[in-house]
């Protein structure tokens, strides 16, 4: 009797074990954004307040693993290659259907990507350059022929822009262009993530609901998303949002100031999140002989850029402005990046410095300008421990301040000798930070004029090359002549921070910072 | 000139301002160093992108035919659409600024429910605590920045006491009552400072007026005293202060709007001014412009109504 009572404990012990492990369905979840949403489409977007949060409504036909480095399958459940790499085959996932209750179909996919690779339709575009013609072949499966062989691709097709829309719907919308047809399916868009927009009070909260038709299970054979409904108030003061946190209204909060990291991690209620990104802050620096007004530029020289490097202590510029939660960058691209590959070099090293700006003939230090966005308190602080470090070396660094339209079109114009930059990947592949940081032909090598006939070579082989170890040997040279030509100073990696209450579980952003509430439950 | 003539001439003096301030805004935002495409494409987009999307806004025309497109649809009661946005900017103003009036009336109506009982306390009590007190506390107030006083309030009233909702709006009238009460106050203490010191000066020069010892002299019950002659006579700088100061609460609305996360037209010029959204700049201006002038008329005839020598003037 004794045994079997106790055999009965432990299996009801063991039943509440599973019970509270099993994700809870229902609830709303209140989430404090920093800034509204601006155009959820996918393709005509351009910021990543959209596109952060686009894939909690549409589904790309592959989907980022949750370490951003490979892909998984979502609305194709497999793809295949030839084998001369130009013809990509996917089949579809089976019974898929939008938030309105219709079937996903090939011809759907086949307009979605041809709306995608259209040059004339915005940013994006560029990452499925590759993609020749779109075709649907029997009843499930799309036929992508490609112009080149694109080791790029699976991963473009996880990316935002190359989300599935409906091609009825979406062309039933008033307007003659496809941007006005956007603007209004935008406005209530269907697609088959795992949400549906409600509402969405611009500027103030956008409220989302379980789309039923979700195709997505967990598991236990569960339907996906767990929760019932997901808001997000708009909250661009960090204080408040914080405050709004703190008391309870908020069951999680973005952008957390990293100064106020430690004390939320304190807070026993909080479950302070540091998720691993693709953030690299790096000093943009113009590397042409003369700069816009005429006057000669120290930059252009080599010797010298390098011997900023050396003259700057990352580790100074990680505590002051991360307070310590970053980590020195070891290449251009983050190391949530793949196919990076760390470099060494450029310890913080004065006499190092010295030696290299007496052999470039610098030795009695020269007049420097950096353009910071005018109260921006990360930039101020990088900028004045610049302006310090670097005075031991008879430069002297002046600090200009602009608003950010005004920073930007000054950047756009070449107009700058230094500029602090900030960039987060939008594909897990190395193809986008490489083309914007090193090859000149898109924006002159992040406007800097920085143009390397070698390295554009080998960056070209890259595009081509399926193969993925070769590909890893041309971005290791790629990363070694990057970094020894040193086109900008490089800084740090810094995480995303993201603060939660205990109870918010399954919730992820991803190093392309994705905000991923597909798998996310309340605990409570 | 009778009342009516009166009022018509200030609404009639409206028009030539609200014109300049039409023609000053709409070259302004175009000074401004930067674009709407170079805030709204971020910094990937391809310099075709910017001329493609400059070229479809129309932004690539001289400023004199943009001026005239814009006059033009301004009178058929279209002021275009947000750039960033993608709304009509007439749906964007229609939507938030009822949130920013409301605002803005209710901090005015505390402002005034605080300054002109004390104001009262402290002009009979001069120079006694209740009066130094009095002044003490808006002394402080006045010289605490807006953001200052309303962080504070938000900690104390609202994460730690929970007293009161951390920002927000609310959902209905009484919901906008009780989230907007600490935002209001936050705004309206400013106002309420300068209004209590210009209103107990005047109580305090009327009170020495022969009308009012003639009053006293007829023997007339003190209230009646201070309701009738001397609130009333005091009130006429107040009142114009009052008007004057309304438009610096709208100023004041973008800060406190930003601090207590309400959705109202002051983040909104924030953000527009920021990303060079001209169709909203221009919209929001105009709509400001029209509220004070709105304002100003209000005061002037109610300015006239408390001294009805000024008709006639």
């Amino acid at each position: 009797m004794g045994k079997l009572v106790r055999f009965g404990l432990v299996l009801l012990a063991l039943v509440a074990c599973f019970a509270s492990a099993a994700p809870k369905r229902g609830g709303t979840m209140v989430y404090g954004r920093y800034a509204d949403s601006l155009f959820l489409d996918p393709v005509l977007n351009d910021a990543n307040v959209d596109i952060w949060i686009l894939l909690n409504i549409y589904d790309t036909l592959l989907a980022p693993t949750p370490d951003g480095k490979s892909v998984k399958p979502n609305l194709a459940t497999r793809y295949s290659l030839s084998r001369d790499g130009k013809t990509m085959t996917l089949v579809l996932r089976p019974g898929v259907k939008f938030s309105d209750g219709s079937p996903l179909t090939p011809q759907d996919v086949k307009f979605s990507l041809d709306r995608a690779k259209d040059p004339n339709n915005g940013a994006w575009n560029s990452l499925i350059a590759s993609i020749d013609t779109v075709n649907v072949s029997g009843s499930n499966s799309i036929v992508l022929n490609l112009k080149y062989p694109d080791p790029s691709l699976p991963a473009a097709l996880a990316t935002f822009n190359t989300a599935i829309l409906p091609q009825k719907q979406f062309m039933a919308m008033p307007g003659a262009k496809d941007e006005d047809k956007a603007k209004a399916f935008a406005e209530h868009p269907i697609g088959t993530g795992p949400f549906i927009l409600k509402e969405w009070k611009k500027g103030s909260s956008m409220t989302l609901v379980r789309n039923p038709y979700y195709w997505g299970k967990d598991e236990n054979g569960i339907q996906l998303p767990y929760l019932d409904e997901l808001r997000f108030e708009i909250i661009p003061d960090d204080n408040t949002r914080i405050l709004k946190l703190q008391s309870g209204e908020l069951d999680g909060a973005e952008f957390i100031p990293l100064a106020r990291v430690a004390e939320l991690k304190a807070n026993a209620n909080l479950n302070m999140a540091l998720f691993p990104s693709t953030e690299v802050d790096s000093v943009t620096m113009n590397n042409r002989p003369k700069l816009n007004d005429g006057t000669p530029n120290p930059l252009s020289n080599v010797l010298v850029r390098q011997a900023l490097n050396y003259a700057t202590d990352k580790e100074a510029i990680i505590k002051i402005v991360t307070f310590g939660l970053g980590k020195p960058s070891r290449s251009y691209m983050s190391s949530a990046t793949p196919l990076f590959a760390a470099q060494n070099g450029y310890p913080y090293n004065l006499d190092k410095a010295r030696q290299l700006l007496k052999q470039a003939g610098y030795d009695k230090g020269f007049d420097l300008s950096t353009m910071i966005v005018s109260g921006n308190a990360d930039q101020t602080a990088i900028a004045s421990a610049l302006q310090q470090m670097w005075t031991p070396l008879g430069i002297k660094l002046r600090i200009d301040q602009f608003d950010s339209a005004t920073n930007r079109s000054k950047y756009r114009a070449n107009d700058f000798q230094m500029r602090l930059s900030k960039w987060t990947d939008d594909i897990a592949d190395p193809s986008e930070i490489t083309s914007y940081f090193a090859i000149y032909k898109n924006v002159e090598s992040l406007h800097s004029g920085f143009q390397n006939t070698q390295l554009e070579n080998l960056f070209d082989q890259s595009q081509r090359e399926t193969a993925y170890v070769k590909r890893a040997v041309l971005y290791q040279q790629i990363q070694k002549i990057y970094w020894d030509q040193a086109p900008i100073i490089f800084l740090y990696e810094a995480p995303y921070p993201v603060a939660l209450q205990k109870y918010v579980k399954g919730f992820i952003q991803i190093p392309l910072g994705n905000n991923i509430f597909v798998n996310t439950y309340l605990e409570k | 000139m009778n009342r009516w003539s009166y009022v018509l001439l200030r609404v009639l003096q409206v028009i030539p301002t609200f014109f300049v301030v039409m023609v000053l805004v709409f070259v302004i935002a175009r000074l401004l160093p930067g674009d709407p495409l170079t805030a709204v494409l971020g910094e990937r987009a391809t310099e075709a992108m910017v001329v493609r999307a400059k070229h479809d806004l129309g932004l690539d025309k001289p400023i004199a035919v943009q001026f005239l497109i814009f006059l033009e649809n301004f009178f058929r009661g279209n002021l275009g659409d947000s750039i960033n946005l993608k709304i009509p900017v007439t749906r964007l103003i229609l939507d938030r600024m009822p949130v920013t009036l409301f605002l803005t009336l209710y901090a005015a109506v505390l402002a005034a429910l605080l300054a002109i009982p004390l104001a009262f306390v402290a002009a009979l009590r001069k120079d006694t605590w209740a009066d130094n007190l009095i002044r003490g506390v808006f002394q402080l107030g006045l010289s605490m920045p807006v953001f200052y006083i309303g962080l504070q309030l938000l900690t104390l009233l609202g994460a730690r006491l929970r007293w009161f909702p951390v920002g927000g709006y609310g959902n209905n009238f009484g919901e906008h009552l009780y989230y907007l009460f600490l935002p209001a106050l936050t705004l309206g203490f400013n106002l309420a400072a300068i209004l209590m010191r210009n209103l107990r000066a005047a109580i305090l020069e009327v009170l020495q007026a022969e009308y009012v010892d003639f009053a006293r002299a007829k023997g007339l019950r003190p209230s009646l005293i201070l309701g009738k002659h001397v609130l009333r006579n005091a009130l006429i700088s107040t009142v114009t202060l009052f008007g004057l100061n309304i438009g610096g609460l709208i100023g004041g609305a973008v800060i406190t709007e930003t601090v207590f996360a309400i959705p109202g037209v002051g983040r909104l010029m924030v953000d527009s001014i920021f990303g060079r959204d001209y169709p909203v700049i221009q919209g929001l201006t105009l709509t400001f412009a029209l509220l004070v002038s709105l304002v100003f008329i209000l005061t002037d005839i109610l300015h006239a109504q408390l001294d009805p020598r000024l008709e006639t003037a």
